[in-house]
Parts: structure tokens; C-alpha cells; sequence
């Protein structure tokens, strides 16, 4: 009748030793993130190619969005592919790299000192990347099963290599004349690609099978998700080739019409998948995860925004520009992290602390782990700052934005609360 | 009664009450209505207590700690029995397994 396994070894999902590290480092580089932003506040009244402005996206992008998909990734991969994560070392490496290159980077740009040590830190990201790109191949490989989540996490990792690769070879040019513009004419192409190769595909990827597993929701569509890979890459792969090879910026909505297709598209997955959910009730860290579906709109829009003022004026918007990278980073990537991480780490924790224990007294849930009504605080406090500072960039108020950056910082400061009292948890049974 | 596969009625009734204290840590639905509990066998010549079981999704984080707790509930429930678990994922599962009381909490809650 049933084809069993033969045993209960379930015990292939990952270690909690290889995925903790990157929660806690994403943790404190967040807070270190948002202390720079209340330290640099004023900044963003200027132009976006500024040290600091520099070093908040890197930590930002490298320190909390991608060491939180990394450490997510790990434990997340077996789920996605069906067979176990290939190798713990590899891991480890990763994240031994990362954590060690990222503050070199980020020093590096805060002094914006881009010598030996800040290209070091380079490197290392690329080491980093690698193993994870090697560990998951392998995976993949070894795996009997195939599925469009996977395809989306790997080719996202091999868009975020390409990112780090080109992201090196502009802090070369900075010393060398290794490209035959300046560094600055080539960052709107590293940052797309990373944004939208690396977090868009990824998140999409990943959002498409936690979503509906969250939710229990019956909706599935696997021709649908193909279609927004194809849109995402498609899209992306026509941007390179129009920002390398035409200065005509009329051509820059065709990849802007691609990807925005792809996300309305997720958006209708998302919804479809709601509506057709067997639970009923969503819970708070859900609600802020739904939350940052919505606001990939907004960056969205203001690269509209953007496009149509560079094709008509041909001068660019600063601190739209300086908007639509805050919101990315800020709104929508942080969005995400501040809902996903307490719905994934206190599972983590809870089957540290409690699965040698599970069945032989009442235990804690892994929502009781955490405080909730922090997390309610926090949450508010997020989106309080947000809104303000999104605000205080486009209206050049540097009190305005000292206000917001002050509450992002307590944000910062309640979601680390939280993550160390999940990382400290120790048994309690009754 | 779900609909599990088993050689002793009366006793399988009695090892499902007690699975319904095993509740998945996510969803907060008891692992008997959540539909993982396929099949539970008696055998009364070895004292064994054969559970076959599935998990929501195959490498599942949650998955030791789910069937550690099934092992242990039945060990309890039959102290003279050894519980031996087994997990399968032919047919996997899918949603249409919870039950209609699974259902209506999933609903409530």
C-alpha cells in the first residue's frame, strides 16, 4: 500500500550549527546598518555615490539580505530539492568568507579607501558565493528531484556571482583602467543585476514554495512560475545587452516592461494562493511577508519614474534615485527578512532545543520563543521610519530623515532583541 | 476513525487518541487530523506496533522532532509494545488528507 522509507531518519535537514551563524551575523549587521544610517542621515539629502551611502547599501545588501538568504538557503535547499544540502564544510566556508569580506568591503567604502584590503574583502564575497554555488550544484545533482524553485535559487546564485564579479572588477577600475568607462557609469548595471538576478529571482523562487506551504493553500502552478523566470531572466539579459551596447534609453522599458509583467505575475500566484488558503488565520510575521510582495510595486514605480524623466530630460533624478535604492533595500528586501526570519528561526531553535525531547512533556511552541509583542513594536517602528525617511530623501529634510533614521535603529534594535532571546532559548518543560 | 490501514480496530482507535496529542509545531493541527498517520499494526507476537507515516513536505525541519514524538506517544500509550515508525512519502501529502475536524480548526483558528 505504502512505500516506506524503510526508517525514520529525518535527520537530513540541515544542522543548525551551519545556519544560526548567518541569522546572528545578519542580525548585527543590520543594526550596525541602521546605526550608520542615523550617523549618515544627512547623506541622503546628496548624491547617491557617496562613501557612506556606498557602505549602508553593501552592508545592506551583503551583511543582512544576502548572509539572511544564505543562512535561509541552507536550511530551505533540502525542502525545495528533496535530498540533503551536499556539504556542511562548504558551508562553513561560505560563511567563513563572507563574514570575514564583508567589513573590509564596507570599510573599505565608508573611508572610501578602495585599495589591497577592500579588494580583499571582494574576493572573499566571491569565495563565498562559490562554495555555496558549488555546494548547491552538487545538491541538485545528487537530487532525483527536479523542480522550478531550485532552478530559481541557482540561476539567482549565479546572477549574484556575475554581481560580485563585476562589483570586483569596478573597484579594479577605481586603481586600474580595467573598463573603458568609470566605475560610477557601470553601477546602475551592478546594481540590477544583483537586485533583480540575485533578490527578485531568489525571493520569488523561494516565496513561490514557502507561500503556499504557509498558507496550505491549494493553488499551484508550476507553467505559471516558469513564465516568470523567464521574464525575470529574459528581462535582465535584455538590460545587459541594452546598457553595454546602445545609449538609447527608450530600450531600457523593454526589460522594465519584463520584469514588472513577472512581479504582477507573482503578485497573482501570491493572491491566487491566499484566496484559495485552507488556514484561515495569518499570522503577524505572514502579514509583514504578504506586506513586502506588495511593495516590490514601488520600487518598480519609481524606475518608471526614472526611465520616463531619463528618456525625456535626459538628466538624472538624484534623490529618486537615492528613493528607489532605499526602498529596495529598506522597504522591500527588509520587509521580507523581518517577516521570514520569525517564521523560520524559531523552528530552527525549537528543533535544537526541544526534538530529543518532543513527545515526553508539554513544550513550549516555536511562536512562544519570541515576544510577540516586540514584534509588533518593531513593526511599527519599521514602517514608521520607512515611510519617513523614503519621505525625507525626497523632500531634502535632514531632520525628517534623522527622526526616520532613529526609529530604524530602535527597528533594528528590537529585532536584534528578539533574535538573541531565540538564540538563548534554553529548554522549558512542564 | 481516518482513514488508516490497520490489523486491530480497537486498539488503533486507542493509539490515534493519543496521536492527537502530537501536534504539528507549525500549523498547530494534531498530526491524526493533519492526515500523517497512513498505517498502525499490531503485532502481538513480537510486541511490535508498526506506524507508517508521512510528513507534510519530505525533508521536512520539523520531521525528527514529529516522528520522535509519534515513537514516544505509542511507547507510552502501550508500554508493552515497542513502537516502530516508518515514514513514506507514496503518496506524498497533500491537503486533501487533513480531516474535516482539521478542517474546521484550520478554518477557526
Amino acid at each position: 500500500m505504502f512505500t516506506t522509507i524503510g526508517n525514520t531518519d529525518t535527520s537530513t535537514t540541515t544542522s543548525w550549527k551551519v545556519v544560526l551563524p548567518f541569522y546572528a551575523y545578519a542580525a548585527i549587521a543590520f543594526l550596525v546598518a541602521c546605526l550608520l544610517l542615523l550617523l549618515s542621515a544627512g547623506d541622503f539629502t546628496g548624491h547617491y555615490f557617496h562613501p557612506h551611502t556606498l557602505a549602508i547599501t553593501h552592508i545592506m545588501a551583503l551583511g543582512w539580505g544576502t548572509m539572511m538568504i544564505l543562512g535561509a538557503s541552507h536550511q530551505l535547499v533540502p525542502v525545495l530539492i528533496e535530498s540533503k544540502l551536499y556539504s556542511n564544510v562548504l558551508a562553513y566556508i561560505s560563511f567563513a568568507s563572507a563574514a570575514i569580506g564583508i567589513p573590509f568591503l564596507v570599510h573599505g567604502f565608508y573611508v572610501f579607501d578602495v585599495g589591497l584590503h577592500t579588494q580583499c574583502g571582494g574576493i572573499l564575497v566571491i569565495v563565498a558565493i562559490i562554495s555555496f554555488l558549488i555546494n548547491l550544484a552538487v545538491s541538485m545533482v545528487k537530487s532525483k528531484y527536479e523542480n522550478v524553485h531550485a532552478f530559481f535559487i541557482f540561476t539567482a546564485t549565479l546572477w549574484l556571482l556575475t554581481t560580485a564579479i563585476v562589483g570586483l572588477l569596478l573597484l579594479y577600475n577605481f586603481s586600474f583602467s580595467v573598463m573603458p568607462k568609470n566605475s560610477l557609469d557601470y553601477l546602475p548595471l551592478h546594481a540590477h543585476i544583483g537586485i533583480v538576478g540575485w533578490f527578485l529571482l531568489l525571493v520569488i523562487g523561494v516565496g513561490s514554495r514557502l507561500i503556499p506551504m504557509f498558507l496550505i493553500s491549494k493553488y499551484n502552478n508550476t507553467r505559471q512560475l516558469w513564465w516568470i523566470y523567464g521574464l525575470i531572466n529574459g528581462g535582465l539579459l535584455a538590460f545587459v545587452s541594452a546598457f553595454l551596447y546602445t545609449a538609447n534609453k527608450s530600450l531600457l522599458t523593454i526589460p522594465l516592461l519584463a520584469v514588472g509583467t513577472a512581479i504582477i505575475l507573482f503578485g497573482d500566484f501570491c493572491i491566487r494562493s491566499y484566496r484559495q488558503r485552507i488556514r484561515k488565520k495569518v499570522d503577524e510575521q505572514m502579514k509583514v511577508s504578504l506586506l513586502s510582495i506588495l511593495m516590490m510595486l514601488l520600487p518598480l514605480l519609481s524606475l518608471a519614474i526614472i526611465i520616463t524623466l531619463l528618456i525625456f530630460t535626459i538628466k538624472e533624478n538624484i534623490s529618486l534615485v537615492l528613493g528607489y535604492g532605499f526602498i529596495i533595500f529598506f522597504g522591500w528586501i527588509t520587509a521580507i527578512i523581518l517577516g521570514m526570519t520569525f517564521k523560520t528561526l524559531p523552528f530552527i531553535v525549537w528543533n535544537k532545543v526541544y526534538h530529543h525531547l518532543a513527545g515526553k512533556g508539554k513544550m513550549p511552541n516555536p511562536k512562544d520563543l519570541f515576544n510577540n509583542t516586540i514584534f509588533k513594536w518593531m513593526s511599527i517602528a519599521y514602517i514608521l521610519g520607512f515611510v519617513l525617511f523614503t519621505t525625507g530623501i525626497l523632500i531634502h529634510s535632514i531632520p525628517v530623515l534623522q527622526i526616520a533614521a532613529a526609529l530604524l535603529f530602535v527597528t533594528s534594535l528590537l529585532y536584534n532583541w528578539n533574535v538573541i532571546k531565540l538564540l538563548l532559548h534554553k529548554p522549558a518543560m512542564s | 476513525m481516518m482513514n488508516v490501514i490497520t490489523n486491530n480496530n480497537i486498539q488503533c482507535t486507542i493509539a490515534l487518541a493519543s496521536l492527537q496529542d502530537v501536534v504539528d509545531p507549525e500549523i498547530g493541527l494534531n498530526i491524526v487530523d493533519l492526515g500523517l498517520i497512513c498505517q498502525i499494526d499490531f503485532d502481538d507476537a513480537t510486541n511490535k506496533i508498526y506506524c507508517t507515516m508521512t510528513l507534510t513536505t519530505q525533508f521536512c525541519p520539523m520531521g525528527e522532532s514529529i516522528t520522535n514524538a509519534v515513537k514516544e506517544t505509542l511507547t507510552t500509550t502501550f508500554p508493552k509494545y515497542d513502537a516502530i515508525v516508518e515514514l513514506t512519502f507514496d503518496p506524498p501529502w497533500n491537503n486533501e488528507m487533513i480531516s474535516i475536524e482539521g478542517r474546521e480548526f484550520l478554518n477557526e483558528k
